[in-house]
């Protein structure tokens, strides 16, 4: 006897909780937002001071951006794969309640008469298939777009903080925002992770 | 799934049940069809775990394309919720329900059978050779509840009145109805929720000419004891079998 290993994650359960993490990032992106309008507000606010700010406030800016799209089609990626993967499972389970009723009663008159049906659940299942698999794809190239959104976004929070050490008036501004900035990228990191353990558990049943 | 056809006399009924391979933990349920020339109307077809019984039972009788038309008696799992199933089975086919339950029945899984509301007073469908007749039975023991009753072969199909909890080889039809009452009494005290609406439905079968009644679980009626039947629900008070 191996070891006890931890129960599987039902498919559908793991791709219901990929969206209920993004969901719960959402807030958090947001706030990353509007991190960047502040940055953007107080380079603008430092006038000529701030025009070394200005590459920096602007690259936060575009990062919440990204994140707030990226986490969108998150979300909607993992809510298609989910409804996908019901109809996958309802095609296939007629496919075999299907097949089971032609090999048990090959000698029933009428049972050539099924066959019409049998092909289009079949072809329902293939398609929903191949649709599962290229969502699927999508979603593990969405999830590692955002991965690398963070990634840059922790670099320019570091960034900002050498920068803003230069200035003086604006200083402490700035510093929160990117403190911000990257404790809002640590946490996002920390649910695409999550997400990643959750579509290994989709995968492994596959 | 075993097969029975209790009437042929120009049209059949067939009764389908008592199946074998059926997991012990399921309620046992009786499902019928009647067939007429080249069109067949399912009655309550049953749940998801006796449709492929049910179908591969059902093609020994008629072919796919000539099974137009579903009837469910009301909403119940045991009675209807294959839905999903049939529907790629007989995309083609209509479901004739209580239009109360259209909205929850579609919960099922419906995209291709139409859904064909009955109203409440009840009406007729055409089968070609012969017309049924959707028979209102409401709160017995569903809301939206309809029997089928067929004139020319004198058949009432009665869902869950007439009910019995017997053992799934219990013989088709009741032989000595005082021994079956035991099997039926604690199913209608606790089901049929309404002393007004069982009455109701008394004073309407009894204006019928019914020769078999043959309830969704159990065993069927026949002469005499049809009438027997109506007199003992008649007499039982409902809807009170509450601990
Ligand atoms: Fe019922
Ligand atoms: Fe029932």
């Amino acid at each position: 006897m191996g070891a006890p290993t931890e129960p599987v994650e039902d498919k559908l359960v793991a791709l219901a909780s990929i969206a209920a993490e993004l969901h719960s990032v959402m807030g958090v992106v947001w706030s990353v937002s509007l991190a960047g309008k502040n940055a953007k507000v107080i380079s603008a606010q430092a006038g000529d001071k701030g025009l070394g700010f200005r590459p920096i406030t602007e690259s936060i800016d575009e990062i919440s951006q990204q994140a707030i799209r990226g986490v969108d089609d998150i979300s909607s990626e993992a809510l298609r794969l989910s409804k996908i993967a019901v109809h996958e499972q309802r095609s296939i389970d007629a496919y075999q309640r299907f097949n089971s009723v032609i090999k048990k009663n090959v000698d029933a008159k009428y049972i050539k008469t099924i066959l019409p049906a049998v092909n289009k659940v079949e072809q329902s299942m293939r398609a929903s298939i191949s649709e599962f698999k290229k969502s699927m794809n999508n979603l593990t190239l969405l999830l590692e777009t955002m991965d690398q959104c963070m990634l840059t976004a922790r670099a320019v929070a570091s960034v900002s903080r050498i920068v803003t050490s230069s200035g003086q008036e604006y200083r402490d501004k700035l510093t929160v925002v990117s403190n911000d900035l990257d404790k809002a990228a640590r946490y996002i990191k920390q649910r695409l992770l999550n997400s990643y353990r959750h579509l290994n558990n989709v995968n492994a049943q596959r | 799934m075993k097969a029975t056809t209790i009437y042929d006399k120009g049209h059949q009924w067939i009764m389908f049940g008592r199946d074998p391979e059926k997991p012990e933990s399921i309620i046992d349920t009786n499902q019928y069809m009647i067939v007429a020339g080249n069109r067949a109307l399912l009655m309550d077809p049953g749940g998801i775990e006796v449709f492929a019984p049910m179908l591969g039972a059902i093609l020994h009788h008629a072919k796919v394309d000539e099974i137009t038309d579903i009837f469910a008696s009301h909403q119940d799992p045991d009675i209807i919720s294959s839905l999903g199933l049939w529907d790629q089975a007989l995309p083609h086919a209509k479901l004739h329900s209580p239009w109360l339950w259209e909205g929850f029945l579609r919960h099922f899984g419906m995209n291709n059978i139409e859904y064909v509301g009955i109203p409440d007073e009840g009406n007729e469908l055409n089968l070609g050779e012969v017309d049924v007749r959707f028979i209102p039975a409401h709160y017995l023991h569903s809301s939206g509840n309809f029997h089928v009753y067929d004139p020319k072969a004198k058949i009432l199909m009665s869902g869950d009145v007439g009910a019995a909890l017997e053992a799934s080889e219990a013989p088709l039809f009741v032989e000595d109805f005082d021994e079956h009452i035991p099997k039926m009494e604690m199913f209608h005290k606790r089901w049929m929720p309404s002393n007004r609406a069982k009455n109701d439905w008394v004073k309407r079968v009894r204006t019928l000419d019914i020769e078999y009644m043959a309830p969704q679980h159990g065993r069927i009626f026949k002469g005499e004891n049809v009438a027997r039947f109506i007199d003992w629900f008649e007499a039982l008070e409902v809807g009170v079998a509450i601990p």
